[in-house]
């Protein structure tokens, strides 16, 4: 029971661990996992049992957040498994810089420019053209495990 | 491709109807070989929307060598002719089928059977298109012919051909297999009436005299002849007139006296698989079927049958041997009227005249079984248990028993029993899969069973069985138990892992189990002590073998004897609470004493051995998941029926001794402490099981709190407290499923019906949920959330306390209603700051509104004016905050299956949220609060027509196309114009006109439901602003007059609008008959609200038909379209009805033609 405790009372420092123990049992769909050291999205869940009479067995199919790749994994459903930290931040876009960087604006009035553009065409051309369009655009940016990518674009039209 | 159009002037010339001929085989063959099949399908479909095409179509007919071809001119000649009838004068009606009806004599012998068929069956439908407007005498002039062909006197391709004209025109005048014609279902109805009355017994002798015609030379023959074809024709179509749905059998209930009137019962709760109809002709049918000896000479046809199984052309399974079957299991059926209640032995005979047919396919049972091991085909053995499905579903049980005593010194239930005896045998000793025919023996057979014991059970009648019977129903019993254990041991070891395989196999044995169960209580006082030996047996194995032996096959013989006793034992309540089943509660009548009771016996050992799985060490040797499964579905069957029931009706002395011994002043306290300490290690000593705690939390738990004095006691146990307790303060608890709490909260709320005062009952739930509700308010005031809500065990906390409001806001009740209201309050601000914080988190972003929309649900009705404003205000932040967060979001990500799950998500979400407006609705219909609404409170009717108006932008037209969305949408939205069109009239032209383009793009929408409801909307909307104008009121105002922009442009009123698109969508588009009478409900009002416009309509769709004939049909229609029947300008029911049954018979007039290329 001890890893528990910090259930109910979060500790103060904040974003200390990147993933979280969680028993398989409770992980739904929709949810997050770390699946052979990588952060998924879980997109299907089924349990299964070992013989007729033994206990229970999660299946995970999850799609890494990052990558996309598919990722699959057994757990018996009473042990634990890794819940990665995700953290979206709102930005809003001020600039697309030619060599692949977006420049953003954060809350406290800072710019943030380490941030590179995705590469996978389909998702360059969606920022670019709400961009090059003139729209207010907020870009939603998903960070997990040390790493960070662009997921979601939202136009916010003249203030 | 313009068409084959030609008419206008006299005949084709030859030339012209080759060069037609030609691009038509050419088209057919460019199908075939695959090449540019879109042109060439357009090509055959010119064809047939032309004008007139029909001496094209006879010349392919004639002349093409391409069977294809042929085939596609026939389909030509149907579909144009169908749509034309209207003005086809009555001889080009006649001609047409003539000629088909010609033509497939004259090619009789045709070897391209799919021709003449599809020819025959044009003819077919014609005729029935024609049949109320034929006389007798023309009908009469096609029958002769018909007649001549099947009598046999042109020979037996000739006859074939007839039988074969007569069965599709059977199949086309039966309903179920009739083709669309646009016609109304009344017309299908009166057809199938008339033939019924008029012709069907005589097609019937027709085929029956073309069969006798033949027979002769059949059972002379040694080797297949052309006459079987023609034997094989006859009798399917007498099974095919047999399996026609007469009038009689479903409105000839009134005259049913006779005792066989009792096979009229088909429960439609007996859990039957198989097909079984019966078959009730009526009187009139009695000299042809019963005692004309036509079943005599079908018997002895099919005996003549068997004994040239062995010659060339014939086998079990040819043709003929089928089809002669299939008629006579059929004439099993044969019931009702048609013999005479007065003559009792007319009745008799005839099954006794059957079964004596019959008996030779199943009778030895074990021969019969040996003979198929071998490779005998078992289809003989099949349809004799078939058969006896039948005749066990039309007679009495003792009936049935009786019935071979005076052939075999046994009765038909001992026969049944030996039968399924054999079967469940060879079950047991080759458990393959591919065994296939004894599975469906088993079926049959059990089904029959059920035919047989169901109406006894519910009369509680098991005396009526006769004792032979009892005991065949006892041995079989004992058969079928000791296959299902032997099953079960040998299946221990096996890896169930294909999951949809097995949901589908659980429902299958529960259905078998029923039905296994009704055998079993026939003999109950076998059974019983049956079932308590085995067990017995199996838990000293269990004692005796722990810890040093497997005991794996133990334990999963042990699962399918729960699941066994449990369908024995007590019915399925399925919300209800079922009975003690008849059998149990009177058998057993000189029992007095509870200790010596089978059934309590019986009981008491599951109920101990259960108890024992609270014992650790017991639990890890013995109690597995899936044996705890089979405990607490067994534990939850039984406390349904027999815990704590109710004290009345306690005449008969054992059922006293029965209902008492578990009852609330005996052992009924103690067993439920146990169930529910047995619950609490369910759902805590066995982490992550989800099925087993799914079935804990929804079938044991949920049920026992459905009763009322069962809540009573349970919220006294100690055992109770410490659960509710877990569940408020442990941490344990956490570790089940969420959608498993939330069903335990809605629970624990609900068992505080038991706490007799209110104001502890109100504590009871503050304490349940308070602390979930603070730490909610608590989190959400922080000001570091943004970093604490995203740590994943903040989500998993945050989503279990919603879970858990969530279900505790759907056990909503008077009594609990204000502690619910208080702590929902308390967490309105935290709702919506978690909303803010969690809107990239879309499973949170879900639970929240699902939480909203139950607690809504629960409370809106009794809220007080204040509160209602309060709720109101919340639930339109809410719905502004969730819209700002996803208008015009756009989610980027490289995995495609990611980008639909957020759009699934997306859908569940808006779901949610219609349901929230449609909860709000509810306010104006059902309301609880002490105030009268009437005075000054929110007006329901504009906040649900705002929120929509915030909801709808969200709603993209890729997103209607989920169904349940889109139905809720709708629905939503007629009912708002349907209830309050004043409402509408007040919105502003933008929020207007975009409830009016939805409506657009509803009335075009493939579903009928959906179109249905948007005509209602219409109706509603133009019927309103008629009746306000008529009073001299403003009505819609503006939005129906139109308006004039500044730019000089003239915005037609909407009402004009939808009159334009609703009759281009009458007249000239696709859509079901089933909706003429609803866009009739709308099209009235929209009409006499713009005379004008209609006006106009009409001259232009006169002005546009070049046609003077077509013209004036066109004219004439649309004149008795407003003026037949007395057509009013009035909205009342009457004229609603009469302008109904116009348009009905003006689109039937009109679009035909309107529709022409």
């Amino acid at each position: 029971m001890s890893d528990e405790e910090h259930h109910f009372e979060a500790k103060g420092d904040a974003g200390a661990s990147k993933t979280y123990p969680q028993q398989a049992g409770t992980i739904r769909k929709n949810g997050y996992i770390v699946i052979k050291g990588r952060p998924c999205k879980v997109v299907e869940v089924s349990t299964s049992k070992t013989g007729k009479h033994g206990h229970a067995k999660c299946h995970f199919v999850g799609i890494d957040i990052f990558t996309a790749k598919k990722l699959e994994d057994i757990v018996p459903s009473s042990h634990n498994c890794d819940v990665p930290h995700v953290n979206r931040t709102d930005y809003q876009l001020i600039d697309i810089s030619e060599d692949g960087f977006v420049s953003l604006l954060t809350e406290s009035g800072g710019t943030k420019d380490d941030l590179r553009l995705p590469t996978d065409e389909n998702m360059l051309s969606q920022i670019k053209e709400g961009f090059e369009s003139g729209k207010d655009l907020v870009l939603s940016v998903m960070s997990a495990m040390g790493e960070e990518q662009i997921c979601a674009l939202k136009d916010i039209g003249p203030k | 491709m313009q068409g084959f159009s030609e008419r206008g002037g006299g005949p084709l010339d030859l030339a012209q109807l080759q060069s037609t001929m030609h691009a038509i085989e050419l088209a057919c063959a460019s199908i075939q070989m695959h090449m540019n099949p879109a042109a060439a399908e357009a090509t055959i479909l010119s064809l047939s929307q032309s004008s007139q095409p029909y001496q094209a179509c006879k010349f392919i007919l004639e002349n093409s060598q391409m069977a294809n071809a042929r085939f596609q001119a026939a389909a030509a000649i149907r579909n144009a002719a169908i749509r034309e009838w209207g003005f086809l004068t009555s001889d080009d009606k006649r001609n047409l089928i003539s000629f088909c009806l010609c033509f497939v004599m004259q090619h009789a012998n045709s070897p391209e059977g799919y021709v003449q068929v599809k020819v025959s069956s044009v003819a077919a439908q014609l005729l029935k298109r024609g049949w109320l407007d034929f006389t007798a005498a023309e009908k009469e002039a096609f029958f002769n012919q018909v007649n001549q062909a099947v009598s046999g006197i042109h020979g037996v391709d000739v006859q074939f051909t007839g039988i074969n004209f007569l069965e599709s025109l059977v199949s086309e005048f039966s309903p179920s297999t009739s083709s669309a014609m646009g016609l109304p279902r009344e017309f299908h109805e009166q057809c199938r009436k008339s033939l019924e009355l008029n012709h069907l017994k005589i097609f019937y002798c027709w085929a029956r005299d073309a069969a006798l015609s033949v027979t002769n030379r059949i059972t002379e023959s040694d080797s297949a002849i052309p006459e079987v074809k023609v034997c094989t024709a006859a009798l399917r179509l007498m099974l095919q007139i047999l399996n026609w749905d007469f009038l009689s059998s479903s409105s000839g209930a009134a005259t049913s006296t006779s005792i066989f009137q009792i096979g009229g019962r088909q429960g439609s709760d007996s859990p039957k698989k198989s097909e079984c109809n019966l078959v009730q002709p009526g009187p009139a049918w009695r000299d042809v079927l019963v005692t004309s000896g036509h079943i005599g000479w079908l018997l002895n046809l099919y005996a003549a049958l068997r004994h040239k199984f062995s010659c060339e052309g014939y086998w079990l399974d040819c043709p003929i041997a089928v089809s002669a079957r299939k008629l006579i299991v059929q004439f099993c059926s044969l019931t009702g009227t048609i013999f005479p209640s007065d003559n009792p032995q007319m009745y008799e005979h005839h099954i006794l005249q059957l079964l004596s047919g019959i008996i030779q396919w199943i009778d030895p049972p074990d021969a019969v079984s040996k003979a198929i091991e071998c490779g005998k085909s078992e289809s003989e053995m099949l349809d004799g248990c078939r058969a006896l499905l039948s005749i066990a579903t039309v007679t009495t049980p003792s009936m049935f028993d009786q019935l071979l005593k005076s052939t075999r010194p046994f009765g038909a239930l001992t026969l049944l029993s030996t039968l399924m005896c054999e079967v469940v045998k060879i079950l047991m000793t080759n458990n393959s899969e591919e065994e296939a025919w004894s599975w469906e023996a088993r079926d049959i057979l059990l089904d029959a069973w059920t035919a047989i014991l169901v109406p006894l059970e519910r009369n509680g009648g098991y005396a009526l069985l006769p004792p032979e019977g009892k005991n065949a129903a006892a041995s079989l019993f004992a058969l079928i138990v000791e296959a299902e254990l032997k099953a079960a041991a040998a299946s221990a070891f096996k890896d169930d892992d294909d999951s949809d395989y097995l949901q589908a196999s659980i429902s299958a044995m529960d259905e078998r189990l029923s039905s296994y169960a009704l055998i079993g209580r026939a003999a109950i006082d076998v059974t019983i002590p049956l079932l308590s030996r085995l067990f017995s047996e199996r838990f000293l194995r269990l004692n005796q073998g722990r810890g040093i032996v497997d005991m794996t096959e133990t334990l999963e013989e042990l699962y399918s004897l729960l699941l066994i006793t449990g369908h024995v034992i007590a019915d399925e309540g399925e919300g209800e609470t079922p009975l003690v089943p008849n059998a149990i509660q009177t058998r057993f009548s000189d029992i007095v004493e509870a200790d010596k009771h089978p059934v309590i016996v019986l009981f008491s050992s599951v109920i101990r051995f259960a108890e024992q799985s609270l014992d650790p060490e017991m639990r890890q040797s013995v109690f597995s998941p899936r044996l705890m499964e089979a405990v607490i579905w067994f534990l939850a069957r039984w406390s349904c029926t027999y815990l704590m029931p109710p004290e009345e009706n306690r005449e008969l002395n054992s059922r006293k001794v029965l209902l008492g011994f578990f009852g609330q002043h005996n052992q009924g306290k103690l067993v439920l402490d146990i169930i529910v300490r047995i619950s609490m290690t369910a759902l805590v000593s066995y982490p992550g099981e989800k099925d087993l705690q799914a079935l804990t939390c929804y079938r044991l738990l949920h049920t026992l709190v459905l009763q009322k004095h069962i809540c009573l006691h349970i919220v006294a146990l100690d055992s109770w407290r410490d659960l509710a307790n877990a569940f408020a303060n442990g941490e344990t608890l956490f570790m089940l499923n969420t959608a498993h709490q939330r069903s335990l909260a809605q629970t624990l709320v609900r068992s505080a019906s038991g706490i007799r005062n209110s104001e502890s009952a109100n504590q009871y739930v503050r304490d349940l949920l308070g602390h979930m509700a603070r730490y909610l308010a608590e989190i959400s005031s922080k000001n570091d959330i943004k970093i604490v809500a995203q740590r994943p065990n903040t989500i998993l906390l945050v989503s279990c306390f919603l879970e858990r409001l969530r279900g505790s806001a759907s056990a909503s009740e008077p009594r609990t209603q204000k502690a619910i209201y208080e702590l929902g309050f308390s967490v309105l601000n935290s709702v919506l700051v978690l909303l803010e914080v969690y809107k990239h988190e879309s499973a949170v972003v879900y639970l929240l509104l699902k939480f909203v929309v139950a607690w809504v649900d629960g409370q809106i009705s009794y809220l007080e004016t204040q509160e209602t404003a309060v709720v109101v205000n919340f639930c339109m932040s809410l719905l502004q905050i969730y819209s700002s967060h996803n208008i015009g979001k756009i989610s980027l990500s490289l995995s495609n299956s990611l980008l639909s799950e957020a759009k699934t998500e997306k859908y569940k979400d808006l779901r949610a949220l219609l349901q929230l407006l449609s909860n709000l609705c509810s306010k104006d219909l059902v309301d609880f609060s002490s105030e009268s609404s009437e005075t000054q409170g929110t007006n329901i009717s504009q906040v649900v027509y705002y929120g929509l108006h915030i909801v709808t932008p969200l709603i993209s037209l890729d997103l209607l196309k989920y169904p349940k969305l889109c139905y809720d949408y709708f629905s939503l939205l007629s009912h708002l114009l349907e209830v309050y069109p004043e409402t509408v009239a007040q919105l502003n032209s933008e929020a207007f006109s975009q409830v009016l383009a939805t409506l657009d793009f509803g009335l075009h929408h493939q579903d009928t439901e959906i179109v249905d409801m948007c005509l209602r909307a219409l109706r509603a909307l133009a019927s309103y602003h008629y009746v306000e104008t008529s009073a001299g009121k403003v009505g819609l105002g503006s939005h129906a007059t139109g308006l004039t922009y500044r730019s000089g442009n003239l915005q037609e009123g909407i009402l004009s609008r939808f009159l334009r698109s609703l009759l281009q969508l009458l007249l000239f588009e696709d859509y079901s008959p089933d909706l003429v009478s609803s866009a009739a409900d709308a099209l009235l009002p929209l009409m006499l609200c713009e005379q004008g416009v209609y006006q106009r309509l009409v001259s232009e769709l006169i002005g546009r038909q070049t046609n003077p004939t077509l013209r004036s049909r066109l004219v004439n229609a649309l004149q008795s379209l407003t003026s037949t029947n007395h057509l009013s300008s009035t909205l009342d029911r009457k004229n609603y009805q009469i302008f109904r049954k116009n348009l009905k018979t003006f689109l039937i007039e009109v679009r035909g033609f309107l529709r022409t290329v």
